[in-house]
């Protein structure tokens, strides 16, 4: 059981402001991701809620109770560490033992915990390895491991998976889902890796420079972005964005559409893109073009015989069009 | 711009070092570059060492190795003639037990005190405190006076009417002869060599206490550890091999220690702080009996303890080299 909230929470290093009264609440065993370019603050409001820092000004609430100014260990909070941070001169089965006995676990329960948990992540037959002696999978396993056997309210994660080549990544993330559906617990994610984002969120806090840019379900962040920074940041390839009065019958100033969205016309053709580049990849084909000198992103299902210098002829659906005013808002 | 000069230069030496090449081939080469080393390491040190040795084999007072009798190893067995190497004056050569066992008891002390003031001093240095650097620079600013200065600044202060007892007898109290009555004179020789060479084993320690990972600590944090704990099962295991590069170290110079102890306290008083460099030193050199033999003899002894401590070292060393390059 745990909620988190946040209330106008800040944090300032010197002069330097790096969060900006971030309110947000986060629900009983959601799966919730922090996403948002490097730098953006996601390390900090994590620390923040993990009490490895302290907030210079607002309040954060675990189950309704302030824990502000409560030490770390006593917040039922476990976390993940993106370098692992896995003792080094331990085992791996003093490794997740150390916390427990911080506690004055007795030893019986600490063995069964431990047994438990690396039966959960297959870490069984490393348990009286070091560290030094694993794959940087195996040491993700076991840092998750250490979180497991203290039996948190929820679990911290920050950017756990940015040391795993990009295979292990994937199948790592899926276990991650897994894992949460299984503890149902909740979980705060950190990554600024959009895809990674998508896949493992109920729901997605969008940072920048430290404000909360957006908060919703993967879908309505693709769906409803709210500003041009998230309707940028949140789908791969990047949205374009055009000048409202190059796509007839649109509103805002600003209008975005995904290149995922844009068909090539057989008949009345809305747009007319000059091709610069064409990337075949079998499945489907990214085309770049110019609007009249505005860069053009272009992904259509299938094998299409462009080349560049061709000029091609596409279209949408209305319904699939973003509009945003000066300002960057969502127009509806 | 600066480098102009050494880019003229490499052109200089460029064809002749070339043509040498051609002649003496790559490792010719190497001799060549590392030749002035050896030739100085030799002239300096190998000659010497086997001179030394050769000087332990021979007796008299004479100077010159020629005019020597040669007398075998009567020195070696002059220096262990005990009735009891526990009880020097059972001991043909009392002096070189008595700074045998000088030396050892000055060893354990100071190098235990020096480990424990070193590693106190870079737990501190290793806080978050301000002007982190000028205190760094304090520490260590005694390691860059020479021993003998070292030596004149505290026989200042610890005479019998120095700074010290200046300031204790302002205060109301009986001032102590520090450095005449014995166990004073002893513990000022091991706190003075402390405060001299402290702050470069505390360097040292504090280098390692900075290549911690300091989410290891925010780890530990979140594991609700204990600060006691934290330092006895995370700080201290990954600090052991700078203590231990830092233990051999101050072994190695303890064993060795003279200057600055001569200068402060002679040797005395009596023979209290004559240590085993001073002895030999005083039998070579100074003494009325001058016997050079027994003075080699002593140092050829000294040396293979101080070799035994080396290869220790460089034992280590190479482990954590193979450590590191996992
Ligand atoms: N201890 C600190 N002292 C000063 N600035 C910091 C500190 N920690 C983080 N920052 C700054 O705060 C900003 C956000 O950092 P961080 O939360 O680590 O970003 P993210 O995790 O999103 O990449 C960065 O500009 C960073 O330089
Ligand atoms: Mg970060």
């Amino acid at each position: 059981m745990s909620r988190i909230t946040l209330t106008d929470v800040s944090r300032s290093f010197g002069s330097v402001k790096v969060l900006h009264d971030i309110n947000l609440d986060i629900r009983d065993g959601e799966l919730i991701v922090f996403v948002g370019p490097s730098g953006c603050g996601k390390s900090t409001l994590l620390r923040l809620i993990a009490g490895l820092d302290r907030p210079t000004s607002g309040k954060i609430a675990i189950n309704g109770e302030d824990v502000t100014r409560v030490a770390a260990a006593d917040r039922g909070l476990a976390m993940v560490f993106q370098s692992y941070a896995l003792y080094p001169h331990m085992s791996v089965r003093q490794n997740l033992a150390f916390g427990l006995e911080n506690a004055r676990m007795p030893k019986p329960e600490i063995e069964q915990r431990i047994a438990e948990a690396a039966r959960m992540l297959n870490i069984e037959p490393y348990l009286d390895r070091r560290p030094g002696q694993l794959s940087g999978g195996q040491r993700q396993r076991v840092a998750i491991g250490r979180a497991i056997v203290r039996n948190p309210t929820a679990f911290l994660l920050d950017e756990p998976l940015s040391n795993l080549d990009a295979e292990l990544r994937i199948s790592t993330r899926a276990e991650l889902a897994a894992l949460h559906e299984r503890l149902s617990a909740t979980m705060i994610y950190v990554t600024h890796d959009q895809i990674e984002a998508m896949t493992l969120a109920d729901r997605i806090v969008v940072l920048r420079d430290g404000r909360i840019e957006q908060v919703g379900t993967p879908l309505d962040l693709y769906n409803k972005p709210a500003n041009l920074f998230v309707a940028g940041f949140i789908g791969a390839p990047r949205m374009n964005f055009l000048p409202s009065d190059k796509l007839p019958g649109t509103a805002g100033s600003t209008v975005g559409i995904r290149p995922q969205h844009l068909r090539a016309a057989d008949g009345k053709a809305k747009l007319k893109a000059k091709v610069t580049l064409v990337e075949a990849l079998g499945y489907e084909t990214v085309v770049h073009g110019l609007l009249d000198d505005l860069p053009l992103l272009a992904v259509l299902p299938g094998q299409k015989s462009f080349e560049a210098g061709d000029t091609i002829a596409l279209t949408y659906d209305a319904e699939n069009l973003h509009a945003f005013d000066e300002q960057g808002q969502r127009v509806d | 711009m600066i480098l102009a000069p050494v880019g003229w230069l490499a052109r200089v030496l460029d064809p002749p070092l070339r043509a040498l090449q051609r002649v003496g081939g790559r490792n010719g080469m190497a001799i060549f570059f590392v030749a002035p080393n050896m030739l100085i390491f030799g002239i300096f040190v190998l000659i010497p060492l086997v001179i030394n040795f050769a000087y332990s084999m021979t007796g008299g007072g004479a100077l010159f190795l020629g005019d020597r009798i040669f007398v075998g190893g009567e020195q070696y067995g002059r220096l262990f003639d005990c009735g009891n190497y526990l009880e020097p004056n059972s001991c043909r050569e009392d002096l070189f037990w008595t700074a045998v066992w000088n030396t050892v008891f000055f060893v354990v002390l100071q190098v235990a005190l020096m480990v424990g003031v070193a590693l106190i001093t870079a737990l501190i240095l290793n806080r978050d405190l301000k002007a982190r650097s000028f205190w760094r620079a304090v520490f260590f600013f005694p390691v860059l006076l020479s021993p003998v200065v070292v030596g004149l600044i505290w026989r200042w202060i610890l005479q019998r009417q120095g700074l010290l007892n200046y300031m204790i007898y302002e205060l109301g109290f009986d001032p102590i002869n520090w450095l005449v009555e014995r166990n004073w004179a002893f513990a000022a020789a091991i706190s003075v060599s402390v405060w001299a060479h402290m702050g470069f084993y505390a360097l040292i320690l504090l280098a390692g206490l900075q290549a911690i990972p300091k989410d290891l600590y925010e780890a530990a944090e979140m594991d609700g550890t204990r600060p006691a704990r934290v330092f006895w099962r995370i700080t201290l295991p990954l600090l052991a091999p700078n203590l231990l590069v830092v233990l051999v170290l101050t072994l190695i110079r303890a064993v060795q220690i003279f200057d600055e102890v001569y200068v402060l306290t002679g040797g005395g008083p009596g023979t209290s702080t004559l240590f085993i460099t001073q002895y030999i030193y005083e039998v070579g050199f100074a003494s009325l009996l001058r016997n050079p033999g027994l003075a080699s003899a002593a140092s050829i002894l000294m040396g293979a303890v101080l070799v035994v401590l080396t290869l220790f070292q460089l034992g280590i060393a190479r482990r954590g080299e193979r450590r590191s390059a996992k």
